[in-house]
């Protein structure tokens, strides 16, 4: 593998066995500085054990890490000391307050000062409840504190496992944008796991798939995770449509009923641009009419050829 | 970068003060000290007892029962206790190795020891002054050991029982890396030290074992304040040296196992 100087985080070759099963397998991705990359797969892809190696908490089988140019197994220090992580559920002393988890981690990441962990606390929304023990915050709570630690000691790479695991659409969005703002406005790394296809396209550049421990697909967002051609979701102005009629049509393969009276209507060999000429020729009023999203499961399919 | 083992024994210190179960051992302790000293008064022969062997008797009981456990709990949670609840793998994502963590535990083991021995050994020796003297051991006939022979055997005594302790400590701590529940490491390590102390004297293999020698030291201060002859040597070579084998060993090969151990889950 070619040597990227930009290479906020650079895994090569990586190997991680546990007796015969192979939890990660050969493999090797780089993210590069200043983007939020996506690290997409199914539960059980190794994409976990993956991050635990990245801060050597789990010994790899064979393989190489660096970052930012330094060997996370050579010299550990150096490399993750500007590395925030917070792998699978965020945990916490939790007998003690936000305040003093923060405090204590600080501590490790060179005596970050007072006035630093009250900017967190107030930026991670939760300076109100700083001084309370942690065992009484609800799970969003905790995810922002882990979420918090995280950014501890002012990080260049953060390297986050589903950190929005358990939280509310409103939370998800809030740290997600937070976290694009960050990446937008100084120059942050971000490497984020999920199994959510839509948290990955709506918010990173670049996306690494894995499965079975292997790397199945990698690149722009846009191009990897694009939307079906084929089925449209559609809902309607007017008169809704004669599904009957409409599934005789040519080029309509099939019509599904949705809730909130939209309707699912895939296409044979025909695209969304035929379909909205194809409505507004027979005067049905079209109100919107976008693209459906894949689902990992459809995803996977698509890029695995069918296998799984 | 800086050694974190500082940094990282002020967080256990700051985590430990803020914890019940180390106050619970200190009040125990304290109230152990006070029920001895009652009995003591009662059962022995009070008129030649004096504060020295009011003491004595104290360390000696506390440290051969319940401060033993204490300190065993204590120190077999340390690392348990981290690696069920995943902060184990908080701290260690930060620039911290894991030599530097698992010294910085055995420390706070160390110093919780030393914390209980200097309470009980406080606790005692005001129970003593109240009731008993502090002066020379005598009998009828006179003298036999100066007030500053007994102050110097008194030290001896109370800084030698730390090394036994402190191979408790590590033995604590040993089973704590490799029991991954804490209250799983607590049942196997008080478990396992009744277990070998009941069966050494059936086995022979008394001489080896380290809980043999924690409360050997005030053993042979007690002789001293009772006026009989007393003898350190040999024995508290033996002490010393296997204390010490104990700790190296257990040591290396808690740290040996944490360092190759995957932190996950």
């Amino acid at each position: 593998m070619s040597i990227n100087n930009d290479a906020a985080l650079r895994l090569d070759d990586m190997c991680k066995s546990y007796g015969r099963i192979r939890a990660v397998d050969h493999l090797s991705l780089e993210v590069l500085a200043g983007e939020m990359a996506g690290f997409l797969g199914p539960n059980g892809a190794g994409k976990s054990t993956t991050l635990y190696m990245t801060s050597r908490l789990v010994h790899p089988t064979g393989g190489e890490i660096e970052i930012f140019g330094r060997n996370v197994w050579s010299d550990f220090k150096s490399a993750i000391q500007y590395v925030g992580t917070m792998v699978e559920t965020p945990s916490f002393y939790e007998y003690l307050s936000a305040r003093k988890n923060l405090e204590l981690m600080g501590r490790l990441r060179g005596d970050v000062s007072d006035s630093e962990i009250s900017e967190n606390l107030e930026r991670i929304g939760l300076s109100d409840r700083q001084n309370d023990k942690v065992s009484t915050y609800s799970h969003g709570m905790k995810q922002r504190l882990g979420l918090g630690m995280t950014l501890l000691g002012r990080p260049r790479l953060l390297v986050l496992d589903e950190p929005t695991n358990g939280m509310d659409p409103e939370g998800t969005r809030e740290i997600l944008s937070f976290l694009q703002e960050k990446v937008r406005d100084e120059g942050l790394t971000v490497f984020i796991s999920s199994h959510l296809l839509y948290e990955v396209e709506e918010y990173c550049d670049r996306v690494f798939v894995i499965n079975h421990g292997r790397l199945i697909s990698s690149g722009k967002v846009q191009e990897i995770l694009a939307p079906h051609e084929n089925v449209v979701l559609v809902s309607f102005g007017g008169k809704l449509p004669d599904t009957g009629a409409l599934i005789k049509e040519e080029g309509i393969e099939h019509i599904e009923n949705l809730p909130g009276g939209v309707f699912e209507i895939t296409l044979a060999n025909r695209d969304s641009a035929w379909l909205n000429d194809f409505l507004l020729k027979r005067d049905y009023k079209v109100s919107s009419l976008t693209p459906r999203r894949k689902t990992l499961k459809e995803f996977f399919l698509s890029i695995t050829g069918g296998k799984e | 970068m800086s050694n974190m083992v500082i940094p990282l024994l002020r967080n256990e210190i700051a985590k430990a003060v803020r914890t019940k179960l180390p106050y619970f051992g200190f009040l125990v302790i304290s109230i152990l000290c006070v029920l001895i000293f009652i009995v003591t008064g009662s059962i022995l022969d009070s008129e030649n007892l004096n504060a020295w062997g009011y003491t004595s008797l104290s360390m000696q009981l506390i440290f051969t029962d319940i401060g033993l456990i204490f300190i065993a709990v204590f120190a077999s949670m340390l690392i348990a206790e981290e690696t069920a609840f995943g902060t184990a793998r908080v701290v260690l994502s930060c620039p911290v190795l894991r030599w530097e963590f698992y010294a910085a535990k055995v420390l706070t083991g160390l110093l919780y020891a030393a914390a209980m021995s200097v309470i009980s050994l406080i606790v005692s020796t005001c129970l003593g002054s109240w009731n008993y003297e502090f002066g020379d051991v005598a009998d009828s006939m006179g003298m036999i050991y100066s007030n500053k022979e007994v102050l110097v055997n008194f030290l001896m005594a109370f800084f030698l029982s730390w090394i036994p302790l402190a191979a408790l400590v590590m033995y604590g701590i040993f089973i704590s890396t490799i029991v991954r529940r804490s209250g799983q490491a607590v049942a196997v390590t008080i478990g396992t030290i009744y277990l070998i102390d009941f069966t050494k004297h059936i086995v022979g293999i008394d001489s080896y074992i380290f809980t043999k020698y924690i409360g050997f030291s005030w053993q042979v201060f007690n002789q001293v304040t009772q006026g009989v002859d007393y003898q350190w040597r040999p024995q508290v070579w033996y002490m010393i040296a296997m204390s010490l084998v104990y700790c190296f060993v257990l040591f290396a090969a808690g740290l040996a196992i944490f360092s190759r151990r995957d932190i996950n889950g």
